[in-house]
């Protein structure tokens, strides 16, 4: 049982830990993982891969295995979202982070069950991964912040093996674009998606809140996800299919 | 008009293509289309050609297509019959809506968004750690 936060990549990560093995050194790597990405691949360090990337220092035989990855993921949902969802806007540095939040925690989560951990969650500024149950017969209980409450929720997801992501902006202001436009994304209030993989889910709750009210529509038929929108009219938009905790 | 009729075969087979896409990848056993009723074609007093397709019994009910040609060209292709129910335009996913609510609730974890530290502090995430298991 290990009950773990540490302020990397920018965020709060929490990690609680059910497993009664002893697993200390698979935790330690896996936050020595997260410390490698911020280290790599954050635009706000000028020396990161990312920021050398985005300066045009580093030529395409020289980009790293991982940022080859996240490119690739990254022009895909710039591409299924019809550039709402961008890494490259004018008068702005090339910024992943949207897919880089995302693919890091699940691969430090990846990390954690080859390592032998079968029941945890893994809570990264928000985005979470869930593995197994907390207690025998149960699902992981993920609350869905209230957009405009922070102590309270306005959902309650059930989760064993799978992640959920929230896209909001009721914390740090308007700072989601859209690429269509290059301003700030209108329409809604909070978008969160449940996938089986949070690289996906994560980069769909950013595209969706990107899209605005566009959005609503467009996350409904993305394939194999379920999602929980709240719009500027507080109004709740939810799969049919989501699980209730 | 052997090539209009086949035109219009080509037409019904690519409506019924389209009824049968499942986006949500689940697989269906279908059954062959059935004709029911024969193609018929019809000349108006404007000079384009007007020919219906057969109408096609599918699982999603009956598809039926009317073209219209100008000469041998096509200028519509228009749905006669199409189903009432299954996959058409409005079988499209569709999220249901209700009212936003508040509720305190027995939760394990949070998702939102909780980036900087002074909002993690008086977060519930925060209060969740602390608390321990």
């Amino acid at each position: 049982m290990v009950r773990h936060v540490e302020y990397v990549m920018g965020m709060p990560i929490s990690l609680d830990l059910r497993d009664e093995e002893d697993l200390a050194s698979a935790v330690t790597e896996t936050f020595t993982w997260l410390h490698e990405v911020d280290a790599r691949f954050s635009p706000y360090k000028v020396d990161s891969e990312v920021s050398r990337y985005g300066r045009g220092l580093l030529a395409a035989a020289d980009l790293s295995e991982e940022l080859d990855d996240v490119l690739s993921r990254c022009a895909y949902y710039e591409d299924i979202s019809g550039g709402a969802f961008s890494t490259q806007l004018p008068g702005h540095d090339f910024d992943p982070c949207a897919v880089v939040k995302g693919w890091a925690v699940q691969r430090a989560a990846d990390h954690l069950h080859a390592a032998g951990a079968r029941r945890f969650c893994l809570n990264a500024g928000g985005d979470v991964v869930t593995s197994g149950e907390p207690e025998p017969g149960r699902a992981w209980r993920v609350g869905i912040r209230h957009p405009e409450q922070p102590q309270a929720v306005c959902a309650v997801l059930a989760s064993r093996d799978g992640t959920v992501a929230t896209s909001a902006t009721y914390e740090r202001g308007a700072h989601i674009l859209d690429g269509r436009t290059g301003q700030p994304a209108t329409g809604l209030l909070s978008v969160t998606v449940v996938a089986d993989d949070l690289t996906h889910a994560d980069a769909l709750a950013t595209a969706t809140f990107a899209l605005g009210t566009d959005g609503i529509a467009w996350a409904a038929t993305q394939p194999g996800v379920e999602v929980l929108i709240i719009d500027e009219g507080r109004r709740v938009h939810r799969s049919p299919g989501l699980t209730p905790g | 008009m052997k090539k209009t009729i086949f035109v219009v075969a080509l037409s019904i087979a690519g409506f019924i293509a389209v009824w049968r896409f499942e986006p949500m990848g689940t697989s269906v056993a279908t059954s062959a289309p059935t004709v029911t009723s024969a193609p018929s074609a019809s000349s108006g007093a404007d000079g384009n050609t007007t020919a219906d397709g057969t109408a096609e019994s599918t699982q999603f009910g009956t598809v039926q297509v009317r073209v219209t040609f100008d000469g041998s060209r096509i200028r519509d292709v228009a749905l006669v019959q199409e189903p009432s129910s299954g996959r058409g335009v409005g079988a499209l996913p569709q999220l249901r809506e209700e009212a936003l609510q508040a509720q305190s609730a027995n939760i394990d974890t949070v998702s939102g968004a909780t980036m900087t530290s002074e909002a993690y502090i008086s977060s519930l995430q925060a209060a969740l750690d602390a608390k321990g298991s």
